[in-house]
């Protein structure tokens, strides 16, 4: 969270950190907080003073400037996607390319960020399970409807979860509906089970692509 | 590191301040408007060249884009979110990944914009907002009573944009020593409210 407050986050994770951010107004007040001590160092920087010209020059374009892209965003679309997710999902989820991985996970990959990681939404079907697996980077996932457990807990919507290559781990749906997660891979996973370590050498070329 | 001490009076200078933007929200007032950069601009360009010592166009391309926000939307700066310092250095640093992105090496379709929108926080109560105050004031006092060593890391993070495995290779300490200084820092801060 400091290096989202500081910019320097990869822009993948940033976008999981602020889908977070749109359920959780105690983690929006730590955020603030944070920022507040990036403004106090910048206030304790030593003055580079600006040239007259950069001033002249500002002040000839000040009557030049129109409201760009700052504007759309403030139109309120009534769409249950988070803000900062519309970027890529325009019509709403049901018209994202899902593909399935497997009977209960179907998956629409949104984009690639810079250091190559994979950001994509994941459904599961109400109930369903993905295949016991670790990573071989790390992964984000912030959940946007419904919830699933794994062995170590629980989770529900705008829950922020991290897991790295040590994790080993089996999520499961909730039974009631379907599961909806925003998924940040920075490596492609590994399945663990008897029979499905035979599917990485898959798994591994497709993340290649 | 240089640290320029603080004024007794930066309470009265950031009402000031306010009062200028306030001025060029409502009435388009270019004199308020050159106080807001003159005092801004080099703090702006000193951000900039802390990152990249030397880099004075670029410096001065953030000064541009920096203010041209602030002309723009001054009339959405709003005070229950932040200071006038805070909002500042939020736009400096969203303008700074923005022109990243865009001169990066490695192309990625995310869009910057979106992500750090400022995120109203919707009703916070009384207390809550009476903490957070008290809670931010506190970062002002406490950052100067932090231990050198864990300055510079929130330095090195904060200003020069680094991320903690960069700030390990420069300051050649372990990774775990870098994040564990910066959890310290904050924690002193107050920021981490552990619960």
């Amino acid at each position: 969270m400091a290096a989202y407050s500081a910019g320097s986050l990869p822009l993948s994770q940033a976008l999981c950190i602020s889908t977070h951010l749109e359920h959780c107004p105690e983690c929006v007040r730590k955020l603030q907080r944070l920022n507040r001590v990036g403004s106090e160092l910048m206030q304790q920087l030593k003055p580079a003073p600006a040239s007259s010209e950069l001033r002249d020059k500002l002040f000839a374009r000040l009557d030049s400037l129109t409201e760009d892209s700052a504007e759309k965003v403030d139109q309120e679309t009534g769409s249950s996607v988070p803000k900062c997710l519309q970027q890529f999902v325009r019509d709403g989820y049901d018209k994202l390319r899902w593909k399935r991985v497997s009977a209960d996970i179907q998956s629409a990959e949104l984009c690639r960020d810079s250091n190559g990681a994979r950001v994509e939404l994941l459904k599961i079907r109400p109930g369903g399970s993905a295949i016991t697996h670790t990573h071989l980077g790390d992964e984000y996932t912030v959940i946007l409807e419904g919830g699933f457990s794994d062995e170590s807990g629980l989770y529900g919507e705008g829950d922020f979860l991290f897991r790295n290559n040590r994790d080993e781990h089996t999520p499961v749906a909730t039974q009631h509906r379907e599961c909806l997660c925003l998924a940040v891979t920075e490596g492609p996973i590994q399945f663990t089970g008897l029979f499905s370590r035979l599917l990485n050498p898959f798994v591994r070329r497709n993340f290649a692509l | 590191m240089a640290y320029m001490a603080y004024k007794k009076s930066s309470g009265d200078k950031l009402a000031a301040l306010k009062a200028c933007l306030t001025r060029v929200a409502e009435d388009r007032d270019r004199e308020a408007f050159a106080q807001l950069f003159d005092h801004y601009a080099p703090l702006i360009r000193a951000y900039s060249l802390a990152r990249e010592p030397g880099a004075d166009l670029v410096a001065d391309e953030l000064v541009q884009e920096v203010l041209s926000r602030v002309w723009l939307k001054a009339d959405k700066y709003n005070e229950r979110l932040a200071n006038l310092n805070t909002w500042i250095f939020t736009l400096a640093r969203n303008c700074r990944i923005d022109y990243l992105r865009r001169n990066s090496r490695y192309v990625t379709e995310i869009d910057p914009t979106d992500i750090f929108n400022e995120i109203e926080d919707e009703g916070p109560g009384p207390f809550q907002q009476v903490q957070q105050t008290r809670a931010e004031e506190s970062i002002r006092t406490g950052l100067k009573q932090l231990p050198r060593e864990q300055a510079e890391i929130l330095t090195k993070v904060y200003l020069e944009g680094k991320s903690h495995q960069q700030a390990s290779d420069e300051l050649k300490l372990p990774l775990g020593t870098v994040k564990s200084r910066v959890r310290l820092a904050l924690k002193k801060l107050e920021v981490l409210i552990e619960r």
